[in-house]
Formats: C-alpha cells, sequence, structure tokens
C-alpha cells in the first residue's frame, strides 16, 4: 500500500499553563485512506499523550471532531490525509482549532457561544393547533413538497464548521451565525409550526442583512447544507411579513424595480432607491469621482430587447405557489 | 479560437466601464469571440432571491435560453453574474420538477430551458483556450519585476459544488494568469476572504473594514497591484478605497486592476482602450 511521509503542524494551548500558543511538529508515516483522526490518534497514542482533540462517531455524523486542516475547517473522521496534500501540494497538514471560539485546549473549541446563540432564536417547532393534532393517534402529516423546502437543513450536525469560517460572525457581535440563522427559516417554512413567517423576525434582530453571502458556510459544510440560501430566503420572508422600511429589504426591491423597468439595474438611482437620502450624501464623494471618470449611466436607462419577455417571466414567477 | 454569448452584467455595463472596454479588447486581440445578446437581462446578484426564490430562477433560467437560443456558452466578466447564472443551471439540472416548473413560467415568454449551454467566467476561458504556456506565447510587453495580489474574492471560487473550475481552498487560476503574463503572484493571505461588497448598504462599516483588511494585506505581502476577477470586489477596492482604509486607520495607495486590464497590459494594448484612466486609483504599475 502507497505510503507517505506526513509533518503534521499542530496548533497547541493549554490556557492552564501556556502563555500562547504554540505548534509542534510530529512526523508520521501515513498509508493511503487514512484519515486525519486516525492520524491524530496514532500520535496521541505513539507520540504524545497531552494531546488534545474530540471525536465520537467516527462516521461524519456527530459532528464533534471539527478542526481547521491547512486553514480550512473540515470532520477530521470524513477527510483522508492524502486528499489534503495533493489539494496543497504539500507533504505537511497544519491542524488548528476552529475559528471564532474560545479554545479549551489544544484542538477542542468551546461550543457554549454558538450554542447559546441558537438557544436565543428559538429552535424548535411550536406546534401550530390547526395542523397538529393534540393527540399521538393521528399523524401530523408532511407532504414531499413540502419536506423539499426545509429537508436540506435538518442535516445540520451542529459541527460548528460554518460558525467557524463566518465571515459576518467575525465582525459583528450580534450576528446570528451561519447554522443558527438557517435553522430559523427550517422551522419558518415548516408546514406544522406556528410562527412561519413570522421567525424572520428572529432572524432581523440577529443581523441577517449582515450575511455577506461569502458561501464559506456552503462550501466548508460537511453535511452539504447551505445556509447561505436559508438566510437569503428568510430575509425574503421578512420582507412578507412586513419589514421592508430597511436598507437590505429597500435593495432588494430596487433590483426588482430596477428590472421590471429597464431590465438592467439601475446603479445611479440605487443610493435613493436604498436609504434615501442620506444614501445619497454618504457615497456622494465616491459618486462624484466615478461621473468624473466617465462611469455613471444615464439614470434614465434604455429597456434590453425582448423587455416584455422579461416582465411576463416575472409576473408568472411572482404568481406561482 | 471560441465563441460565447458574452453577459457582461450591470457593473460592467455601468459603473465599471473599463471592465467592459478591457474585455472587448482582450477577446479581439486574441482572437476570441464575444456575442453581446442585447435581450440578457440584470442577473439579480442573488437579492432577486430575496423577493422569492422562483422570480431569481426564471429571470436566469431566461438568461440561459437566449444563450441556447444562439447555440453558445455564457462568458461573463462578474463573479456574482457567474455564480447566480451558474447556480440557476445546477439546481434545474439537477432537479426535473423545478425545471418543469420554471419552464412552465418561461413559456409564458415563449422561451423554453433546456440546460444546454454552460457558463464560464473570462479568465476561466483564457486558460481553457490557451493554457498558461500559450497565453505566454501571446505576450508582448512581459510585466517583469511586477508583484501582483491575485485576489478572488468569492464568487468564482465557493461554494465549489456550484463553480467547480478549481478547488475552492486553493485556487490557481490567478496566479497562472500572473505568471503567464510575466509577473509575480505574491501569496495572499486574504486572498479568498470576502471583501463585503454584498453587506455595503445594511453594514458599511463591516464591508469597508472587510475591505480595508485585504487592502492592508495586499500591501504587506509587497505587491505593487491587486487584481481581480470581479468589478464588485473592484468597486469596494477601488472607488472605495478611502473610505475602507479610514476603517483600518491606514493611508496608501494600491492600485486595483480586473484581470483584463492585467492582462491587457502584457499584450501591448494602449492603456487607454483598456479604460485604466477610469480606475479611481491611479494606476501606475
Amino acid at each position: 500500500m502507497e505510503k507517505r511521509e506526513v509533518l503534521f503542524r499542530i496548533k497547541r494551548f493549554n490556557p492552564k499553563k501556556d502563555e500562547k500558543p504554540y505548534y509542534r511538529e510530529y512526523r508520521l508515516t501515513v498509508p493511503k485512506g487514512m484519515t486525519v483522526l486516525e492520524a491524530l490518534q496514532q500520535i496521541k497514542d505513539t507520540q504524545d499523550p497531552t494531546l488534545a482533540f474530540r471525536a465520537f462517531c467516527r462516521s461524519a455524523i456527530c459532528g464533534s471532531c471539527a478542526v481547521k486542516v491547512n486553514g480550512f475547517p473540515k470532520l477530521a473522521c470524513k477527510t483522508q490525509v492524502f486528499n489534503e496534500l495533493d489539494k496543497f501540494g504539500t507533504d505537511t497538514l497544519t491542524l488548528e482549532p476552529l475559528d471564532n471560539m474560545e479554545v479549551i485546549r489544544d484542538l477542542i473549541v468551546d461550543w457554549d457561544r454558538p450554542l447559546k446563540r441558537m438557544e436565543e432564536m428559538k429552535p424548535y417547532l411550536v406546534p401550530d393547533p390547526e395542523v397538529v393534532p393534540r393527540t399521538l393517534d393521528e399523524e401530523s402529516r408532511v407532504y414531499p413538497n413540502e419536506l423539499k423546502k426545509f429537508d436540506s437543513f435538518t442535516d445540520c450536525i451542529l459541527c460548528t464548521s460554518c460558525f467557524s469560517s463566518c465571515t459576518a460572525t467575525q465582525l459583528d457581535e450580534n450576528y446570528g451565525g451561519p447554522f443558527q440563522l438557517a435553522r430559523v427559516y427550517r422551522f419558518a417554512v415548516d408546514p406544522r409550526d406556528a410562527l412561519k413567517a413570522e421567525r424572520s423576525k428572529i432572524g432581523y434582530a440577529f443581523d441577517m442583512w449582515n450575511c455577506v453571502r461569502c458561501n464559506r458556510c456552503a462550501d466548508v459544510c460537511p453535511k452539504h447544507v447551505s445556509p447561505v440560501d436559508g438566510i437569503m430566503k428568510l430575509r425574503g420572508l421578512s420582507i412578507e411579513v412586513g419589514l421592508k422600511d430597511n436598507p437590505g429589504a429597500r435593495h432588494v426591491m430596487a433590483f426588482y424595480k430596477s428590472l421590471l423597468e429597464s431590465g438592467m439595474l439601475n446603479e445611479v438611482l440605487l443610493p435613493l432607491r436604498t436609504k434615501g437620502i442620506k444614501g445619497v450624501l454618504e457615497n456622494l464623494p465616491v459618486g462624484i469621482k466615478m461621473i468624473l471618470k466617465g462611469k455613471a449611466h444615464s439614470p434614465v436607462m434604455k429597456p434590453i430587447a425582448e423587455h416584455e419577455t422579461l416582465i411576463k417571466v416575472m409576473k408568472a414567477a411572482m404568481e406561482v405557489e | 479560437m471560441g465563441r460565447y454569448a458574452f453577459y457582461p452584467g450591470c457593473a460592467a455595463k455601468g459603473a465599471s466601464k473599463e471592465l467592459y472596454e478591457s474585455t472587448v479588447a482582450v477577446a479581439e486581440k486574441l482572437g476570441i469571440e464575444l456575442v453581446e445578446l442585447p435581450q440578457f437581462s440584470c442577473c439579480g446578484a442573488g437579492v432577486l432571491e430575496e423577493v422569492k426564490e422562483a422570480v431569481d430562477l426564471a429571470v436566469n433560467a431566461r438568461n440561459l435560453a437566449y444563450a441556447e437560443k444562439e447555440g453558445l456558452d455564457i462568458v461573463t466578466v462578474c463573479s456574482t453574474c457567474l455564480l447566480v447564472l451558474r447556480k440557476t443551471k445546477y439546481l434545474l439540472d439537477n432537479d426535473e420538477d423545478l425545471k418543469r416548473e420554471v419552464n412552465e413560467i418561461l413559456s409564458e415568454a415563449g422561451l423554453e430551458y433546456r440546460g444546454t449551454v454552460d457558463v464560464k467566467h473570462f479568465h476561466w476561458v483564457l486558460l481553457e483556450e490557451f493554457g498558461e504556456e500559450g497565453l505566454r506565447e501571446k505576450v508582448v510587453r512581459p510585466l517583469s519585476n511586477l508583484k501582483v495580489y491575485p485576489y478572488y474574492g468569492c464568487h468564482t471560487v465557493r461554494p465549489q459544488s456550484v463553480l467547480g473550475f478549481e478547488p475552492s481552498e486553493n485556487p490557481q487560476s490567478l496566479e497562472k494568469i500572473i505568471r503567464a503574463l510575466g509577473a509575480e503572484p505574491v501569496s495572499g493571505e486574504r486572498r479568498l476572504e470576502c471583501c463585503g461588497f454584498h453587506a455595503f448598504w445594511p453594514a458599511p462599516k463591516m464591508s469597508m473594514k472587510l475591505t480595508g483588511l485585504n487592502l492592508l494585506d495586499a500591501k504587506k505581502s509587497g505587491a505593487s497591484c491587486i487584481t481581480t476577477p470581479c468589478p464588485l470586489c473592484h468597486m469596494n477596492l477601488d472607488a472605495n478605497q478611502s473610505r475602507a482604509l479610514k476603517e483600518v486607520r491606514e493611508s496608501f495607495k494600491m492600485p486595483v486592476l480586473h484581470v483584463p486590464q492585467l492582462v491587457g497590459l502584457a499584450l501591448g494594448i494602449e492603456p487607454k482602450k483598456l479604460g485604466l484612466h477610469r480606475n479611481i486609483v491611479p494606476v501606475n504599475c
């Protein structure tokens, strides 16, 4: 079997005795197919019993072994060493604890912050008495087309990979977080739920409009959940329930209006439409520079060719269930 | 050389006119035929999904349907347009029921989506058509001694399931292009970080801070300029540069070039045809 000599650089930190984190290097002969978790266990068994990491099911189901491998969060039990070496063209793997959380020790992080945040956001079904029967004698049916709306979001295993790599979470203390907001959406479209679209107000209170749509959450999720998609749909629900007078919602409607008017985005009117006079004033210095460089189009835009097909399509799409 | 349906996107048709100019100039020089379809509409930049998913899908299936009528793959120069169009294609090609529903909507306008065309970014096409070596052979004015920061941003690489041109964790397309032009790519720690553009309206401070951090990383890495395949990243990095640097308490000038502007310089195209005079931060690299 193919084997490779691999250098593991592992970030170590014991807050009880270390002043600051440091890297320790371990060499290991790795056979093809060995996972990062198996490598960690072997290092612990044969080289350094003080190395701390979390692991439980070894089947990519419990979500406990997520660590950063060469900078990206991965389930250690699901990630093969060779694949990562090949991706980066290297013989070195750097293993670090996940970001955006406190380190308890070495590769183990404290999940309290992301999980408490989720708890604050009503992450459970509030039964709708008109839909959910009072006794267990009757079933509460969910049809396939209803399930399709939230099915993928129920695959989340709370590994916190998305939370650790979330851009908005890094910079906004109040931001709800990707898996947490996706969970709000998951219940908001569950036909058995009593709160339904009203749940989007929870998302609003937790800064869902600050999601930068970097798509990191969708990219790192080991269960192929795409939290960003849930967040965007939750924003849509918030507009439906009447949270319309904010820059996020107004920006959305500015696009919609532009498409109906001409088919192309009216960039010149965007600041006014999104943030009113304040938007114009805030962006005036940049706006003037752009006008001087010949980068502004006329505020009155000529419609695209066959614009009527766009209008028909948009109207028909608005009418479907 | 290939013939493509050119989808410039709203930015290149408006505030990033220089991207349109440089793309057309480079394509012409290299013999790539770009056919701009006048029926193409704005992709909605993903925010249409927030009006209603069906609207987002129908608008972009319409765009794809027009390219299908011409039998041409779409080439775009905007990363967000790329993601939105590819995502529509990905969703419709993998879900027959959804495709049928969207086609019912399109039939109102006498259109149909079949799934016969691909959607590519212009810089992917450069590598597909010429490869690193082939592109190097076209260079008449090598950008020797120029250190370039390859700023990918988000929507040409993530999510990999939808984009798929290269590994999202270690893409190399920009590095290959920079090397082919005779310049040196610096290793940027934040080359895959977000610029915050899509949260600019609700959270301008956060957006500007992200851009500021990216600019700062470029400065620290010794780059003389940044290149990016996305006009939206470009708007934050270039037009909003002084505001972004204020957020990180810095002040310097870092030229930011659209990828076709950088390529065009190495191909010997005159700067005016590349719209370099339109960049807000003067390009003197």
